[in-house]
């Protein structure tokens, strides 16, 4: 894969969830569409500032459930059916009130654990290297008590000097160009 | 920095539509009645029906009353911005239980001391009534053995008392809460405390008393028959109905002011979210009871389910589950639909809906002439009607007592809170 050189976005820091949120607006009001939020806290405004309504988690926790459902509802009722058929206290072999319970664990489990590596996968995680952290500022603030907003260059609206100015009209701490 | 913080509006009383709901109730009753008196005549069956039915609109609001009273004493108890928003009404819920204790009468005068209704009022000497094939072997010895309990004297003296010790308590919880807005802001947390003892003592009292009450008024319909869950499979479904009951009155008086401006869409996603916690407690309860009971298959309990199960009553069961828990359930996983008005009243109206059809499966296979059998009559439509109007002139007086307080109870910290705009920038 070739090395991806050149600049990666103009990363404007703010001091305030409220100026972020505002300048965030601003950007995807005037046609920015390839631009990102980073705070320190999850900050739903920012996300819906920026266009960025739903995500796909809720489905695959939903997915993974039903098929911890089905599986192991399947799985009971072959071990018991076909399986392995045993004669418990006269029981039907086909014992759906017994096998509701395992069934349910497994939902929860299929669930829990879909959403929680769906989530990391739809953020692009493990990911060993993001251009973002060239910045300072960055690296020192994202984490701690400074809110970010990045115009990406890969927007068909990105000219840098323009984006430059529309950034520093949101008076921002500071404005950086940040390289791949 | 909580700029462009709402301001509470002056008008806190509950606006002028809250007549027209009344209205709407009286006469929604009226009707009914009518009817349901003309269903109990037709029914040729000595009123059975009509009183079985009027067992069930009496459960259904006394547990609006009693439950509103337990889920106030949780408020004061757990604190919290959706405890503030829902006070004034569960309070209104308390201040029925007049009107509740009414409905119980009959249940009393004609249900035991007539024994119209519970068999161990009605056949007191079971060898008598065995010899002439009136009850089986398993009742007779039942209602012997459970005779202490079960008659008609402890029927009346139980229940008094429980009527009595939550008149006590709805008279403090209300007569405080006056006084308490009444009171400066630096006193809260006197007041905090005051309703804090009393209600912690106050939902213990409350789930011995409701144990009671259930084991009475709705156990002791089949004698045979007993379960330890059966009082905690009330409290939760008072919980249940309780949440339908004040989302719906909220999202009904979000029209108008005061509630316009203090009901968000954070507090009524967050009462979303409990009526979703006790959908999934009630179906554990339920479900629980029943595993244990399929799993030990013991001669003494499976009855009672093959009861509602067999002879139709299946369909009712399954149904049950659809409406008490499939459908909520689903629907309430929805992020969107909690946060949608229009939507989340719809699941509200199932929520109670689902109550009612659950206390007709509890109720009605509990008779001879029902149980393994799910047959239309008359007075099965009974069921359709008389409680409709036993619940919609609770609705008429629960409105009443919804005026005659501000709706927004003042003297609370939480109230800067509600006041904030929603998702507020640090």
């Amino acid at each position: 894969m070739p090395v991806r050189e050149g600049t990666y976005g103009l990363l404007a820091e703010f001091d305030t969830p409220g100026e972020l949120v505002r300048a965030a607006k601003a950007a995807y009001g005037s046609g920015w569409r390839r631009l990102d939020c980073y705070t320190p806290y999850p900050l739903e405004e920012a996300a819906e500032a920026i266009g960025f309504h739903r995500d796909e988690v809720s489905l695959v926790c939903l997915l993974g459930g039903l098929l911890g459902l089905a599986a192991m509802y399947g799985l009971e009722t072959w071990i018991s059916v076909w399986g392995y058929p045993l004669n418990i206290g006269g029981r039907p072999y086909y014992s759906w009130v017994a096998f509701m319970i395992p069934a349910y664990e497994w939902t929860i489990l299929y669930a829990g654990l879909s959403a929680a590596f769906g989530m990391l996968a739809m953020c692009g995680l493990p990911s060993l290297y993001h251009p973002l952290f060239n910045a300072p500022n960055f690296r020192n603030g994202a984490t701690n008590d400074k809110f970010f907003l990045c115009l990406e260059a890969d927007d068909p609206k990105f000219v840098l000097d323009e984006a430059r100015k529309f950034l520093e009209d949101q008076s921002p701490v500071s404005v950086v160009e940040v390289e791949y | 920095m909580a700029h462009h913080a709402n301001t509470l509006p002056h008008e806190l009383d509950a606006p002028a539509f809250v007549d027209a709901w009344r209205t709407r109730a009286l006469i929604t009753g009226a009707i009914a009645s009518v009817l349901g008196i003309a269903m109990g005549f037709l029914a040729h069956d000595d009123w059975e029906h009509f009183f079985r039915s009027w067992l069930l609109g009496f459960i259904i609001c006394f547990g609006f009353c009693i439950g509103g009273m337990a889920m106030l004493m949780v408020q004061y108890l757990s604190g919290g911005k959706w405890g503030l928003l829902i006070r004034r009404s569960l309070e209104a819920m308390t201040r029925t239980l007049p009107l509740v204790f009414l409905m119980f009468l009959p249940v009393g005068i004609f249900g035991a001391s007539l024994k119209k209704l519970y068999i161990w009022a009605r056949y007191p000497n079971t060898e008598d009534a065995l010899r002439h094939h009136l009850i089986n072997a398993e009742q007779a010895h039942a209602i012997a053995f459970k005779k202490p309990m079960l008659n008609v004297v402890s029927f009346w003296w139980v229940s008094l008392l429980c009527f009595a010790i939550w008149a006590v308590y709805t008279f403090f919880l209300n007569r405080w809460s006056l006084q308490r807005d009444a009171d400066t802001a630096p006193n809260v947390p006197y007041w905090q405390t005051k309703f804090e003892n009393i209600s912690g003592f106050g939902v213990l009292l409350y789930s011995i008393l409701l144990t009671a009450g259930a084991i009475y008024w709705v156990m002791s319909l089949d004698p045979t028959w007993y379960s330890t869950v059966y009082g905690l499979q009330f409290l939760v479904g008072q919980g249940y109905g309780v949440l339908a009951l004040v989302i719906l009155t909220l999202i009904g008086l979000s029209k108008a002011e005061p509630m316009k401006t203090v009901f968000r869409i954070t507090e009524q996603h967050d009462l979303g979210k409990l009526c979703f916690a006790f959908t999934m407690l009630n179906i554990y309860l339920a479900f629980a009871a029943f595993l244990i009971i399929w799993s030990g298959n013991s001669p003494e309990e499976i009855p009672w389910f093959l009861d509602r199960i067999r002879g139709g009553w299946g369909v009712i069961a399954t149904l049950d589950v659809m409406f008490h828990w499939l459908l909520p359930f689903t629907l309430l996983l929805s992020r969107d639909l909690k946060r949608i008005k229009s939507r989340l009243k719809v699941v509200c109206y199932i929520m109670i809906f689902a109550r009612c059809w659950d206390m007709f499966w509890l109720i009605e296979p509990n008779f001879a002439d029902a149980r393994r059998n799910l047959h239309m009559s008359i007075g099965i439509l009974e069921y359709c009607v008389v409680p409709v109007a036993l619940i919609a002139f609770w609705m008429a007086y629960y409105f009443t007592q919804l005026k005659q307080r501000p709706l927004v109870a003042t003297n609370d910290p939480h109230l800067a809170e509600i006041l904030e705009p929603e998702h507020a920038h640090a």
